[in-house]
């Protein structure tokens, strides 16, 4: 498997906020979702919210000492507070604020069950292992109530916690992406054509032109 | 005087209007409704009080409920068309942010089950003014002639009640009306007129498309699109940005907000935003008006003539909702019809990723497509056709279908989520078939409106796993031909609605009749996705709106000919 | 255009630190190297600008001074008033006169060249270095016209005839590379590559500029009482040529404004009454030499006149575009090109000047 890289030195999507390429609305927007804290959180009670941590930590896992993180599970915390639904539920889950309250109790007394210790203390693997427990379906304790493992791992943990962290921009940072784009949308289509305020890819080798090209985004 | 186009539309837009929050207090009210094209301008309206017996009242203002006021009001009805949704200003509106424009869709719970549950709320589903072609890909495609016999042409599906040749006057007309960008020569189907509007310029995403069909050995085209090439009134041409399916920020795209409804209110119609239908009232058999939410209390319109247009979910929701004692099954629903044989699209995909960088976020998603699979009937295994298209998923979208499909998450996905910009992937839209065991019905629980919920079913049959397997299979080996490399299928995934109040030559299998009327109810029409009894394999947008079109001049045509109560 | 910035003083620091955010883990070598890089001189597109301007300032020099002495022979544009317009009763006054006016002419087409290649090119990112060449050789093109164009001396220029010869041959040149561009994209030779690869007509806007200032090289060498180009009388031969030249502009006008389906019928202008000009030329040319050409030379400033005011035009399409002037970065360059007009301008001007041969032909009786 690969791993991650910095694939794209020095380029910062916020350097282009005040450009063409953003207007006034998306500017509030994105100036909203960046007040999120990583440890904001209104509809989770505390051991909730610090299951949910430990979760989007291994399904979103983050470098240690990034500066700038992506508060994926303030952000589902949001999501869920200001109850913005997806407009389907499948038949066997709760709607989702209450199968989050319920999934995370349930995480948490599997882990319990398990390894003695809450779900947030436990280690990489343990945690990974239980969540694929998860997904499988195979976790079945009490704590579930009627709702199956799987529909609430696949339908709830990884789109919410998914789409949060690709709504950030620093997770935009990372996989180069052009970000907001209006006015100003994009001249160059072709294959391997940039505009110059997209990022820069940084080539074996070539890290420091990629550098050098990703700092000129915002002028 | 103000030169077109120069006046705010094509400004900079630096500076926000007042706050307004279009989402809890109604725009369109004290006699004028927003300019859509210019930031923070006005146009008048005229308003109906809710004792004024109107001609037609509309339920839904999207692809067939918008182009059927717009062109009822031109014929000289008195119309009121209500929407659930906001009455976006998109200038000011809309954010080039996926999260945020979410707000577009319909996101009200809906239960999904059977053997292949839907994904409702983001595609398949618009809340606004203008419905889902607010966030429409704007593909315009038109039927292949055989569909409408499909029965008898092709031996499978149903037969519709409309004549190809009047459908392709029909969807000349809506070319025009939204000045398609196009080909000069289409490469499939009877000779058409030439699209107003040149095609767009192709994305790398299109290009390996274009590679692709080219070393299968068929042909390919820039995809027609609703989104303009060049200018046309306050629209500016398409600026490459992006984010169609999560709506136009530039008023390029033309959805049925910026063409079909200032022409409507041109012409003299009411639109009612934040306005939700809860029932259609009946008295003798016929339609009196319509119940509706706005503004904090329950409400009725008296009307003539009333018109759903909510889609094939809302749709059968209301017809179901409203029954009475008069109609103990729900209106038009003697042949027991409403809500069932609901079909989609498949919307399966390949993905692969690239040497090259693709940058597929750029332009329009579907800017090429090949419609091969819709006009070749040879070599296949299974009923109906489809088309495929280029793609360009925005990260949210992508990351989800990584995670989702593709069931990567932790190291596995972030890291492979860096090459995002070197993948490309080819996408499907298919006919699949109508059964009667995929339906809507309506479930115990309430919404916020105290109105039942919806309930989805939907199953796959042997033919629609078959055309799936082909699909991929194709798409596969196109992909691969065109220097795509760590290739995999998204086989989960479904698009477009329909069926759910199919039109037909017979009350008995059958809900309305060729002109969107129900056989039931002489007074109570249907003109949207939900009458279709086949799809095609094409999406269905034009073909809704040209079906409106031709429902605005037969219902002119009833009107001359005799009592206007009747229509 | 930038715009009111009212970001919040923590989304600076978050700026500021997400160079390290950018995927966690930026190479502290990176960040020491960067400052070194900072110290490269500007920015490429200066440096094609500099490169542009010496070679036309050597192709000035090196055309040195006209042969005669006098007021009207300085080589300078301004260093002659009201010349190019006072036809003197002598030949000689007039083949130079329509000489400079082919100067004139190929002025204009260079001008054109220059910056519409420019954009182009630089729009497509000078992805191959050929991509240079038209923006260097128009500015020698554009430096021996305008050389020319202030040279009231009837004999040729050796240097001058060679730059107008190579810009003929460049863009021939470009126009196989255009064509080739054209052919191999998907889809091959169709309306759509035709739109948008390598536009497959602008090179030869370079070819007409040094034809016309071949040709007022060779004019300038003919026999002032009777001029002939190849053979036959030049007054004839070229005003069929330039009608011809405005048909070939035209037909790459029609197909860009048949790409904007011509959505402002102020786009069929350029369709429609260039090709009436070409018409008035040919017309002329079967013409009694020596007779007035009032109505063809009128078709001629009209069409000058439209190859300027589709500038106008062309700045009006940038401010429809989303964001208008404010976008520039973007409207410039995907809007209508504001440099491709004048080529009518200039290739109109060339057919006065063979409007000019034929009436002061009546000289030789």
């Amino acid at each position: 498997m690969q791993s991650r890289k910095d694939l794209f030195p020095g380029y910062d999507v916020l350097a282009k906020r005040d450009t063409p390429s953003w207007n006034p609305k998306t500017r509030s927007v994105i100036d909203e979702r960046l007040a999120i804290t990583p440890r904001t959180h209104r509809f989770l009670d505390a051991a909730e919210f610090a299951t949910l941590l430990a979760v989007a930590g291994r399904i979103v896992p983050q470098p240690a000492g990034r500066t700038d993180p992506v508060p994926a599970a303030a952000m589902v915390d949001h999501k869920l507070a200001s109850g913005e639904h997806d407009g389907y539920r499948q038949a066997g889950l709760p709607e989702q604020g209450t199968a989050w309250r319920l999934g995370l109790k349930a995480l948490d007394a599997e882990a319990r069950a398990a390894f003695g210790a809450a779900f947030g203390e436990l280690g990489a693997w343990a945690q990974d292992m239980l969540l694929k427990t998860c997904e499988d379906g195979a976790l079945r304790g009490p704590a579930w109530a009627d709702m199956p493992s799987d529909l609430f791992f696949k339908k709830r943990i990884i789109p919410d916690l998914v789409k949060a962290y690709y709504a950030h921009p620093t997770a935009w940072n990372e996989i180069g992406w052009g970000g907001p784009a209006s006015p100003r949308g994009y001249v160059r289509m072709d294959f391997d054509r940039r505009d110059p305020w997209e990022a820069t890819e940084a080539k074996p080798g070539r890290e420091e032109e990629a550098y050098q090209e990703n700092l000129r985004v915002g002028r | 005087m103000r030169l077109s186009g120069t006046g705010t539309a094509a400004d900079n837009p630096s500076r926000g209007t007042p706050a307004d929050d279009p989402m809890h207090r109604p725009r369109a009210v004290d006699g004028r409704a927003p300019d859509v094209m210019r930031r923070g301008e006005w146009v008048p309206m005229r308003q109906f009080r809710d004792e004024e017996e109107v001609d037609f009242v509309i339920v839904g203002t999207g692809a067939g409920g918008g182009t059927l006021a717009c062109r009822l009001a031109e014929h000289g009805f008195t119309v009121a068309a209500l929407d659930a949704g906001p009455y976006w200003r998109p200038l000011e509106d809309f954010a080039s942010d996926e999260m945020h424009q979410s707000k577009l869709y319909w996101t009200d719970e809906r239960i999904v089950d059977g053997e292949n549950p839907l994904q409702m709320g983001s595609n398949n589903s618009g809340k606004s003014v203008g419905g889902s072609t607010v966030h429409y890909a704007m593909v315009a495609l038109r039927f292949r002639p055989e569909w409408f016999k499909s029965r008898t042409l092709l031996g499978y599906g149903a037969d519709w009640p409309l004549d190809w040749r009047e459908m392709w006057s029909y969807y000349d007309q809506v070319e025009d009306d939204l000045k398609i960008s196009g080909p000069v020569t289409y490469p499939w189907g009877p000779k058409r007129p030439r699209y107003r509007y040149r095609a767009h310029e192709l994305n790398a995403a299109a290009k390996v498309l274009a590679r692709g069909a080219e070393a299968m050995g068929i042909d390919w085209t820039p995809t027609p699109l609703a989104t303009v090439s060049a200018p046309r009134g306050d629209s500016p041409p398409c600026v490459y940005r992006g984010f169609c399916t999560v709506g136009c920020s530039t008023n390029a795209k033309q959805s049925v907000l910026v063409t079909y409804l200032p022409r409507a209110l041109a012409a003299g119609a009411e639109i009612r935003d934040l306005a939700m239908v809860g029932r259609i009232e009946t008295k003798d058999g016929r339609a009196t008006g319509v119940h509706y939410f706005r503004d904090g209390r329950w409400r009725f319109q008296r009307a003539r003539n009333v018109v759903v247009a909510g889609y094939a979910i809302e749709t059968p929701r209301l017809l179901l909702m409203s029954a009475n004692r008069e109609f103990p099954d729900g209106l038009a629903n003697s042949s027991g019809l409403v809500g069932k044989n609901l079909i989609v699209q498949g919307n399966q995909a390949v993905w692969g990723d690239f040497e090259e960088e693709i940058r597929s976020y750029k332009g329009p998603p579907s800017l090429a497509v090949t419609e091969h699979w819709n006009y070749e009937d040879r070599g296949k295994d299974f009923h109906g056709g489809y088309c495929y298209m280029s793609q360009g998923p925005l990260p949210t979208l992508w990351g989800s279908t990584q995670a989702g499909a593709h069931g990567l998450w932790g190291e596995a996905l972030v890291s492979e989520m860096q090459r995002y910009n070197h993948v490309a992937g080819l996408k499907i839209v298919s006919e699949y078939l109508a059964q009667e065991r995929n339906r809507v019905t309506l479930s115990d629980e309430t919404d916020q409106y105290g109105l039942p919920i919806p309930r989805i079913t939907y199953s796959w049959c042997d033919n629609d796993k078959a055309l799936n397997r082909h699909g991929l299979d194709f798409m596969g080996q196109a992909l691969a031909a065109a220097g795509g490399r760590n290739i995999w299928e998204q086989g989960d995934d479904t698009n477009h609605l329909y069926g759910t109040a199919r039109m037909g030559h017979d009350s008995k299998t059958s809900v309305v009749n060729g002109d969107c009327r129900s056989w039931d109810i002489p007074n109570l029409w249907v003109c949207d996705g939900s009458v279709f009894p086949t799809t095609g394999g094409v999406n269905p947008s034009l073909t809704i709106q040209a079906i409106a079109l031709r429902t605005a001049d037969r219902i002119r045509a009833m009107a001359r000919g005799g009592d206007r109560r009747d229509a | 255009m930038p715009m009111p910035s009212s970001r919040a003083p923590h989304l600076r620091e978050r700026h500021r630190s997400s160079a390290d955010a950018a995927g966690g883990v930026v190479p502290p070598t990176l960040r020491r190297a960067s400052p070194l890089c900072l110290e490269l001189p500007g920015h490429p597109v200066a440096t094609l600008a500099l490169a542009a301007a010496g070679a036309g300032l050597l192709t000035w020099l090196a055309a040195g001074r006209s042969k005669r002495a006098g007021p009207a022979s300085q080589g300078g544009r301004q260093a002659l008033p009201d010349r190019g317009r006072s036809y003197g009763s002598r030949g000689a006054e007039v083949t130079a006169s329509a000489a400079q006016r082919l100067n004139h002419a190929s002025s204009m087409l260079a001008a054109s060249v220059l910056f519409d290649s420019g954009l182009e090119h630089y729009r497509g990112q000078f992805f191959n270095r050929a991509m240079y060449t038209p923006i260097v050789v128009s500015s020698i093109t554009l430096a021996s016209s305008l050389h020319g164009a202030g040279d009231t001396d009837p004999g040729s220029s050796r240097v001058r005839h060679a730059a107008q010869a190579l810009a003929g041959l460049t863009g021939l040149v470009g126009f196989g590379f255009h064509a080739w561009n054209v052919g191999k994209r998907e889809g091959g030779y169709s309306f759509q590559n035709l739109f948008y690869a390598a536009p497959i007509g602008a090179p030869m806007a370079l070819t007409l500029a040094g034809i016309l200032g071949v040709v007022a090289e060779r004019v300038r060498d003919a026999d002032p009482d009777a001029p002939e180009l190849a053979g036959l009388p030049a007054g004839k031969v070229l005003a069929l040529a330039t009608a011809g030249m405005l048909l070939g502009t035209t037909a790459e006008a029609g197909l860009l404004h048949f790409r904007g389906a011509f959505q402002n019928p102020a786009m069929l202008l350029p369709v429609t009454l260039p090709p009436l000009g070409a018409a008035a030329l040919a017309l002329a040319a079967t013409r009694a030499p020596g007779a007035s050409q009032t109505e063809a030379k009128a078709a001629m400033w009209a069409v000058s006149a439209m190859g300027i005011i589709g500038v106008a035009f062309h700045a009006y399409g940038v401010a429809r575009m989303m964001g208008g002037w404010g976008n520039w970065r973007q409207n410039l360059i995907d809007g209508p090109p504001l440099p491709a007009p004048p080529s009518f301008s200039g290739v109109a001007l060339g057919g006065l000047a063979a409007l000019e041969l034929l009436e002061r032909h009546r000289s030789r009786f």
